[in-house]
């Protein structure tokens, strides 16, 4: 049996690799959002600056998720205290959509981007939930294999 | 009591128990030298009991004291959980927390937890968590291998 310590370097990176990987699924759904709403407009050119700001905001908010809101969309069921976080979340990228002046300031989308971001959390946790059966799935048949191969090595001890 | 142990280059591997009068902890010497390595001694209330290591569900150390859970019993082990993994180096025994050796014969059931976390479901029901840092190494033990 090994004894095992993760150290402070490895936790830290594990958890880095999530804030950056939550960062780019919310980028990537926040620039989608963006880009048909430029299209929309009439416009095929995106603002570098707004783009920054996406990306800054989104690594930000990665951060406030892991450390300060139990990384709620991982959370293994949705009680009221992640949908507060969501609607927290929501409600921050939307307020900083409107000081960047993302949308213009358009009420509508700005709204329609709220909802969005709800819908995007609600989607990201279900994503997660969904891998977390495939992989109870996996761990279960991986389990009974092993029980098996146990039986097997028994009865042949016994035989032997 | 006095302990010698000495190596010998050829001949039968063996063990002399020499003693006055049978004392419990040479009782429990001589039960474990019987039953080999399959066997554990454990304390129920001030009785000793001889359990077998398939009958356990899972060891816990709590507060410096290791307990071993079986289907009905919860027996006080004299051993420490590190003494214990030694003992138990069977591949169905798994540390799955600092202070945890699981049986894995004894699961019924996994769940894939946040974070990494694996939920394990033992055959009387309860649950126990394999932490994220054992996880990945349960999840090689239960492919058949051992990780270092």
């Amino acid at each position: 049996m090994n004894k095992k310590k993760v150290s402070l370097p490895e936790r830290y990176l594990t958890k880095e690799i999530g804030i950056e990987f939550k960062a780019c699924l919310y980028f990537f759904c926040i620039l989608f959002f963006y880009c048909v709403y430029r299209v929309i407009g009439g416009s095929l050119h995106a603002s570098i600056i707004h783009m920054t700001e996406m990306i800054l905001l989104t690594y930000g908010m990665g951060y406030v998720q892991v450390y300060l809101l139990s990384d709620f969309d991982e959370a293994e069921c949705w009680r009221m205290r992640e949908i507060f976080y969501m609607l927290l979340c929501s409600l921050l990228y939307t307020g900083i959509s409107l000081l960047g002046r993302w949308f213009d300031r358009n009420p509508g989308v700005t709204i329609g981007f709220a909802l969005y971001m709800m819908l995007a959390y609600v989607c990201a946790f279900l994503v997660y939930k969904a891998k977390r059966d495939i992989d109870a799935k996996l761990l279960n048949e991986d389990l009974k294999a092993f029980q098996e191969r146990r039986i097997e090595d028994e009865e042949r001890d016994r035989d032997s | 009591m006095k302990f010698t142990v000495i190596k010998i280059a050829e001949g039968e591997d063996e063990v002399i128990l020499k003693y006055r009068s049978m004392t419990p902890e040479t009782e429990r010497m001589i039960h474990l030298l019987q039953s080999g390595s399959k066997r554990l001694v454990g304390m129920k209330g001030k009785t000793q009991v001889v359990l077998s290591k398939s009958e356990i569900l899972y060891i816990e150390s709590v507060d410096g004291k290791t307990f071993a859970y079986t289907q009905e019993d919860v027996l006080r082990l004299e051993d420490t959980l590190s003494q214990l993994e030694h003992l138990l180096n069977d591949i169905n025994f798994f540390r799955c927390s600092k202070s945890m050796i699981l049986n894995i014969d004894k699961v019924k059931c996994l769940r894939s937890l946040p974070s990494n976390r694996i939920d394990a479901t033992m055959c009387n029901g309860e649950h126990i968590l394999i932490s994220r840092t054992y996880a990945s190494d349960f999840r090689k033990r239960l492919k058949g291998g051992r990780a270092q």
